[in-house]
């Protein structure tokens, strides 16, 4: 009974399954930087364009289930863009012509600006995750980042493990609060809430360890970290289409910040 | 290092079952010896096992049987070189896989000849998938890629999971996860295999394909083998030798397997196996359970207490759509009647738990429950459990998980025997009323948990927890209770020990519901539902279900687990 959903998974092999996660990763990480760099809402504007072009013509994902996906960030993003234009200085200097005005209340131009350069960041946030992760499974960016970036074992491998019981745990949450509804614990205000949801947190926390214990065990009975160096089944070679994808993130990052507005 | 150096640069062959040309591990497979072997878990002042005495030869099968935590899975671990070498405790004695002193060797050089398979598929599988997983292994101990791109496929080929190198390991069912990580082992190509309860947490269809693997691996004689199993009518075939422990890791018996069977009945009672019925002549076991309707609660028996009809439940999209769990489901549960679910994985037994106890809410359909007055006597009105108010809802309907662990709600065994009394205790003193404290104690005493009242519930043995979690529910017994898996991981006694309490609650004529694996429990109930891609495709006596199963094929559903081509 798990509740986190199935990550989404490229359905057809396509340009960025090929490519190496950790080139991914530089090509997402040159977006996100473009991003943040100026207060103009044009340059995330463009690169949220580029991203949907790449996201249709080259991930290989499901592009129908993506919009459900994005739904919680999308809630995430209306309330900053909103909060941003609301709060924003410019507001209160009279010397800015207003585009709204219901009596104290003043928004003006460039806490429209603002607002939207906030909101769009985290769109390019959204997107460029996907881009990014989506290609290829986890298992892939842990191989890319101990033979790519050399980082290691312990860490990228364990990490991977511990991705794999974290939708256990999912399950496990849902178990401990429907045992809890069903033994008629039900405490009512905010402290008695606050320690009910300390008594699950820990309830969960004992079972987890419980779990990871068992799990290193079974990586230790296969040989993990016992001081022989690793090989790896699955060979990643830095080829053209890496060189190809940064190469391209950067002209387009590029683009978004020197195109005129 | 040097016995293992040569496997490494020998060519793979193609090893197919029943083709053994698999070249031989350096020097075949390795005997095992004991000699006054003994280890205590740091912390832990009785030891897991002590004064262990034997000698396996090559090749050959030992089977070892023994109760709950009499150290049988610590021997396991022992055999793999996790005691001593990563787990801290104290050893004693010596313990030698061939030319290797155990305790001497460190753990890599352990690793090379030695495969470990857990009882639990879900907590030793590491990758995403599947041939990732087989090749994790073999990248540990630094195999190169060429000759690891043909071993992963052989030795799925080797385990019946040819072509599915590219699944999700999430995908597999139980029983296919558990014979990747038998292919796991093998892909090292280990001499000596260790199986700890392999079949423990398998649906039968899947302990059936498994206990074939074994019995493949068996025959071939390329390795010397250790199984821990407390199936003995699967494990027994399959073994050239028994070890037998007492409850105190204590050794009672070693010896060929020919010499233990109807003769040593007593024997193997006292190591906690389940000794097939037909050595037993007449002597009844679970099926002693009382009739409903004999039992204390007259006049409410055979009343309905839980009324579910047209049940449908769907989950929410993935990659093939949306999936059916529950597909018009009716069903009435009738009190001092104790009913199993049975089905293989996925068939909807979980999820019609959940929607009985209204932990989900059906898509169609309703659930009704209604809850027991003290004396027995069901309340006239009928509710639905998914809106009433968790103090309503603990009168109504109980629950015990697979995972007891995940239920338990107090700090000590004591409190939680208290717990859902005294929720409606303090509801209780607010309206003036006040009720001598009940007794905590002698409910515990009674499921035999008197020693362990002060203890933290997270402390207790997996047999221990079950009855404390059935304990939980003695003070203000639900009108129906259900139950998941409530006979998982344990053995022979602990399953006893169960059936025992459920018939002690039964006496306050509440309905029971067990979703379960295990045929042998069916005996002990009075009607079996079965289910089937979330549909009703049996409802009856447990004898009818016995003699006919629903299922294809029929034979793991009765409970004869053993292929009979697999018996030697």
């Amino acid at each position: 009974m798990s509740l986190l959903p199935a990550p989404l998974a490229p359905i057809r092999p396509a340009f960025l399954t090929r490519v190496t996660p950790v080139a991914r990763l530089t090509a997402g990480m040159i977006w996100l930087v473009a991003a943040i760099l100026t207060l103009d809402p044009a340059v995330p504007a463009r690169l949220v364009v580029a991203a949907c072009v790449a996201l249709v013509l080259c991930s290989g994902l499901p592009l129908r289930r993506i919009p459900g996906r994005l739904a919680p960030l999308g809630l995430a993003i209306l309330s900053l863009t909103v909060f941003s234009i609301l709060l924003s200085g410019s507001n209160a200097d009279r010397s800015i012509a207003a585009i709204v005005e219901l009596g104290p209340m003043r928004i003006t131009g460039p806490a429209v600006s603002a607002g939207l350069a906030v909101g769009l960041r985290v769109v390019v946030i959204g997107l460029t995750t996907l881009l990014v992760f989506g290609p290829s499974d986890p298992t892939r960016l842990a191989d890319s980042l101990v033979q790519q970036w050399h980082a290691p074992d312990r860490f990228a491998y364990g990490t991977l493990a511990a991705l794999r019981v974290a939708p256990f745990m999912a399950g496990d949450w849902a178990t401990i609060a429907a045992a809890r509804r069903l033994r008629g614990i039900s405490p009512g205000g905010v402290t008695g809430r606050a320690r009910e949801f300390g008594d699950r947190l820990m309830v969960m926390l004992v079972s987890s360890i419980r779990r990871a214990e068992r799990l290193a065990l079974a990586m230790d009975a296969r040989g993990f970290d016992s001081g022989i160096r690793r090989t790896h089944f699955r060979e990643l070679r830095v080829g053209w289409r890496d060189l190809l994808t940064v190469a391209v993130a950067l002209a387009v990052a590029a683009a978004a910040l020197a195109l005129p507005r | 290092m040097t016995t293992a150096g040569p496997a490494l640069d020998r060519q793979p062959a193609d090893e197919g079952i029943g083709t053994s040309s698999e070249p031989r591990a350096p020097g075949g497979p390795p005997s095992v010896r004991a000699a006054g072997l003994g280890w205590t878990y740091s912390g832990r002042t009785r030891p897991a096992f002590q004064g262990l005495t034997f000698e396996l030869e090559p090749g050959r099968v030992l089977l070892v049987l023994g109760p709950s935590g009499s150290g049988k899975s610590t021997l396991a671990r022992a055999l793999a070189g996790l005691v001593p070498h990563v787990l801290p405790g104290s050893w004693r004695g010596h313990l030698r896989i061939g030319e290797m002193d155990v305790a001497a060797t460190p753990a890599r050089v352990l690793g090379e000849r030695v495969g470990l398979v857990f009882q639990d598929p879900d907590c030793q599988l590491v990758m995403a998938r599947v041939d990732d997983e087989v090749a994790f292994g073999l990248e540990n101990r630094g195999w190169p890629r060429e000759r690891m791109q043909a071993r992963v496929p052989e030795s799925l080929r080797q385990v019946g999971l040819a072509g599915f190198g590219r699944r999700g390991t999430a995908t597999l069912s139980g029983g296919e996860k558990q014979r990747l990580a038998i292919a796991d082992i093998l892909a090292a190509q280990p001499s000596l295999l260790v199986f700890d309860e392999p079949t423990a947490n398998l649906d039968p269809p899947g302990m059936y394909a498994t206990v074939e693997q074994l019995a493949a691996l068996a025959r071939r004689r390329e390795h010397t083998i250790v199984l821990v199993e407390h199936r003995l009518e699967a494990a027994l075939p399959l073994a050239d030798d028994v070890l037998l422990l007492d409850d105190e890791g204590r050794q009672l018996a070693f010896g060929p397997a020919g010499s233990v069977g109807r003769g040593a009945v007593a024997l193997l009672e006292r190591s906690g196996a389940w000794v097939p019925q037909a050595w037993r002549g007449a002597e009844p076991r679970l099926d002693a359970a009382p009739q409903p309707g004999t039992a204390g609660a007259g006049s409410s028996m055979g009343r309905v207490l839980l009324d579910a009809t047209d049940l449908q439940v769907d989950y929410p999209a993935d990659e093939e759509g949306s999936h059916r769990a529950l597909d018009g489901v009716s069903f009435r549960a009738l009190a001092g009647e104790r009913t199993a679910i049975v089905g293989p994985n996925g068939s909807g037994k979980s999820t019609l738990l959940f929607a009985l106890a209204g932990l989900r809410r059906p898509d169609r359909g309703s659930v009704r429950v209604r809850a027991l007055a003290a004396g027995g006597e069901p309340v006239e009105e009928m509710r639905d459990p998914s809106r009433l108010r968790a103090e309503e809802i603990a009168r109504r309907i109980g629950m015990v998980f697979q995972d007891p662990e995940l239920g338990f709600v107090a700090r000590t065994a004591r409190d939680e025997v208290l717990a859902t009394d005294g929720a409606t205790r303090a509801r209780g003193r607010r309206g003036g009323a006040d009720t001598p404290p009940p007794d905590s104690d002698g409910v515990l005493a009674r499921f035999g948990l008197g020693h362990l009242a002060g203890e933290s519930p997270f402390q207790l043995s997996q047999g221990e927890q079950r009855r404390l979690s059935l304990a939980g529910l003695v003070l203000r017994p639900p009108a129906v209770l259900l139950l998941d898996e409530p006979t998982f991981g344990l053995d022979r006694r602990g399953t006893e020990a169960v059936i025992r309490l459920l018939d002690e609650l039964r006496e306050t004529g509440q309905a029971q519901l067990l979703a379960t694996h295990d045929p042998r429990l069916l005996p002990a109930c009075d009607r079996v539902v079965a289910l089937d891609r979330g549909r009703i495709v049996f409802d009856g006596e447990p004898a009818r279900f016995l003699a006919e199963p629903p299922y294809s094929p029929p034979g793991p559903w009765r409970g004869g687990v053993v292929p009979t081509e697999a018996a030697r």
